[in-house]
């Protein structure tokens, strides 16, 4: 944990300014010139040390994997990606090392210059989803529930595969496909290109679609 | 004031636990928790902190500016006894004599030291 140096500087001004604190609290010194300067750096300086380096480690903790698998409906998305025998999109990303235990942050996140900032707003709606909707439910629950909220951005994928390398070219489907890949009109995750990231997730939503058709026959049977 | 750094102390004390909490247990609650209430309890605790010493400052400035005031009044009052005494010393005899001296003092305000203006006072005032 202390490898990280913002997070080991965080926690070194922590320990000071606690310390300054307690003894200030415990001692009660008179409001002298020395008690000031003591105070100023165990209220102000060493806190918003500790606050902007926190800041930094835990804009870090929010980029990984372990941080997004935290909340227990996203246990086996995590649990899949970061799998060495899984064949997944996501695992098969996850292996990655340009990828590595950030791989959820690497792929979700928005491309562009605010791109750090939607993103991290788009999380902040996923705490709240989670909070007011997921929160009670079990895993196998959520599962036909969780989806993403816009379809996953050829842009992302772009990024790395910028669609320029003869290797990706020489492939017929790309080829043929590279204006709409490109505009983003077919997406590189539809179920005939190389299919959903977190396949288990796509089974579940069509089990439920299965099971809510034929609840719907079931009831329009007993009705006639 | 007292009062107010300690409040001031303790919600330090709050926001850190909070922003350590996160630090060491890195799942969304304690990091969102850190960076908003922590936060602001930090800022809170430093607001507080400065507008204790700002007060603290004003208050001693204040007794610093009442006591120069005071101490200028003393040495004024030092000097106006000095003169009529001084004159007193002289022999004249008339009260006249010592109100001309007290006024020639006051001018060259030399006189600096409120214990003097003390001593003086009841010369001048048997002067007078």
């Amino acid at each position: 944990m202390l490898s990280d140096p913002f997070l080991a500087f965080a926690l070194g001004c922590a320990a000071i300014a606690v310390v300054l604190l307690v003894w200030y609290l415990a001692v009660r010194p008179p409001l002298t010139r020395a008690t000031k300067l003591v105070l100023l750096f165990g209220i102000g300086l060493l806190p918003i040390g500790t606050a902007a380096n926190g800041n930094v480690a835990g804009y870090h903790a929010t980029k990984t994997r372990v941080f997004c698998s935290s909340c227990h409906v996203m246990t086996p998305f995590g649990d899949d990606s970061g799998n060495p025998s899984s064949t997944s999109l996501a695992a098969r990303h996850g292996r990655n090392e340009a990828f590595g235990d950030e791989n959820c942050y690497t792929c979700h996140a928005d491309y562009g210059m605010f791109g750090t900032i939607t993103t991290k707003l788009g999380g902040m709606r996923h705490v709240y989803e989670y909070a007011l909707h997921f929160h009670q439910l079990t895993v196998d629950e959520a599962l036909p529930r969780i989806h993403i909220r816009t379809p996953f951005p050829n842009a992302t994928c772009i990024r790395c595969h910028s669609t320029e390398a003869p290797g990706w070219r020489r492939i017929g489907d790309h080829k043929s496909l590279l204006d709409r890949l490109r505009a983003g009109t077919v997406s590189c995750a539809s179920d005939g290109c190389h299919g959903p990231a977190h396949p288990f997730a796509r089974v579940a939503h069509i089990r439920a679609e299965q099971a809510e058709a034929a609840a719907a026959a079931a009831t329009a049977g007993a009705a006639k | 004031m007292t009062r107010l750094l300690q409040v001031s102390a303790v919600l330090t004390l709050l926001g850190l636990a909070l922003m350590v909490w996160s630090m060491v247990a890195p799942t969304p609650m304690p990091v969102i928790l850190a960076m908003s209430v922590g936060q602001l309890l930090g800022t809170l605790a430093f607001g507080m902190f400065g507008y204790a010493v700002l007060v603290d400052q004003v208050r001693k400035q204040r007794v610093k500016g009442v006591a120069a005031a005071a101490r200028r009044a003393a040495a004024r009052h030092a000097a106006a006894g000095s003169g009529a005494a001084g004159s007193g010393a002289a022999g004249s005899g008339a009260a006249g004599s010592g109100a001309a001296g007290s006024t020639a003092v006051s001018s060259g305000g030399t006189a600096s030291a409120a214990a003097g203006a003390a001593a003086v006072q009841p010369d001048g005032e048997a002067s007078s």
